[in-house]
């Protein structure tokens, strides 16, 4: 097998945005991050400012992935959920499916078991979603057509 | 894996700098961060040892390359390099679209290049991706110094596969060769994902 691709066409962007806007509202958590386990950001919902969500998706997807070897030392097949707590705001991400991960930002708003409750209910949403997704064609529209040679722009050059 | 939003009319795609320990993969990313122009870059973050070796990953997001209305982005990862690190190394692998593998030039450590490009073939066998086809290329790190091997002998341990990839000689601390191999990359990256299959995955 070679490497695949992942699409999150137009309308699963949309679905997916509905739920994560749903489960802010009902969590009262204040961002919410959809991260593929590989580190990459499918999708954000929130109003965390000047969050630097493409740093925190590749690091809480390998914290997640650390635990999960960690489950598997352990005889578990992984921990779903992970939690940190911090003084003023805190971090809980659960196991979407086996290839993503859902994280949640809250503050004293709200309680871990809120957060919990509502996220178990959101990440069975998008996991439905993103299996609906993953049966779809990934290279539509402008994306279909085979690349001609001189269509990629040209690459960057260090600042002089 | 590459993401693709069609909302955002993004691509998405992660390359991993490959290789045995302290040959200069960490470097390679510091450089490119400070030589991008910001709108090229996010942030470099380092999970590193207190002596600055890295313990799980560099990371870096950059943004290089386009095509078709589309801004490719490339996520930029190192793997520690020492040998009793390799669970984490084999994490980071983990959906990988490209790699590079940075060999150090000095005769001294072409065992360990050699060690560590088998490792490499390993933890990729783990996830069922294929070499043959993975996009990748090789750079020989530290050209500078004075007891390094001729290219030709790197060239003859290091890329003997079926499909000769492109290499470069660089000197990353100096930035020599860093671009080169970094445009070469994502470009056979992004190149790659018009040739795939379309479809269903596992």
């Amino acid at each position: 097998m070679s490497t695949y691709d992942v699409a999150i066409h137009e309308e699963a962007a949309r679905r997916i945005d509905g739920l994560l806007l749903q489960f802010l509202a009902e969590s009262s958590a204040m961002d919410a991050l959809l991260i593929d386990r590989s580190g990459q950001l499918l999708a954000r919902a929130g109003n965390v400012e000047a969050l630097d969500t493409v740093s925190i998706s590749a690091l809480a997807a390998g914290a997640f992935s650390s635990t999960a070897a960690m489950a598997r030392l352990l005889g578990e097949s992984e921990f779903t959920v992970l939690f940190h707590q911090g003084i003023k705001e805190n971090i809980h991400v659960a196991a979407v499916d086996d290839q993503a991960i859902l994280l949640a930002i809250f503050d004293h708003h709200t309680t871990v078991g809120m957060v919990r409750l509502f996220a178990k209910e959101a990440t069975a949403g998008i996991r439905a979603i993103l299996a609906e997704s993953r049966a779809q064609p990934t290279r539509v529209g402008a994306l279909a057509a085979p690349l001609a040679a001189g269509e990629v722009g040209p690459g960057v050059r260090e600042r002089v | 894996m590459s993401i693709i939003n069609y909302a955002k009319k993004e691509i998405s795609f992660k390359i991993v700098y490959y290789g045995a320990g302290v040959v200069g993969k960490t470097v390679n990313l510091q450089y490119i961060h400070r030589s991008l122009p910001d709108d090229n870059r996010g942030n470099l973050i380092s999970l590193a040892t207190g002596d600055e070796r890295t313990l799980f990953f560099d990371f870096l997001p950059v943004s290089t390359l386009s095509v078709r209305n589309f801004v490719a982005k490339f996520q930029l990862y190192t793997v520690p390099g020492q040998v009793y690190y390799n669970m984490t190394r084999k994490l980071v692998l983990r959906g990988v679209d490209g790699i590079v593998f940075v060999a150090d030039s000095q005769w001294d450590r072409l065992q360990e290049n050699v060690e560590s490009f088998r490792n490499l073939e390993e933890n990729l066998r783990e996830y069922q991706y294929d070499l043959d086809e993975l996009p990748y290329v090789i750079q020989y790190n530290k050209r500078d110094l004075p007891n390094v091997a001729p290219v030709e002998y790197l060239e003859f341990m290091l890329n003997r596969r079926p499909r000769r990839v492109p290499c470069f000689e660089a000197v990353a601390v100096d930035g020599k060769g860093v671009f080169d191999t970094l445009n070469m990359v994502s470009r056979m990256v992004l190149v790659s994902g018009f040739a795939k299959e379309q479809g269903v995955h596992q």
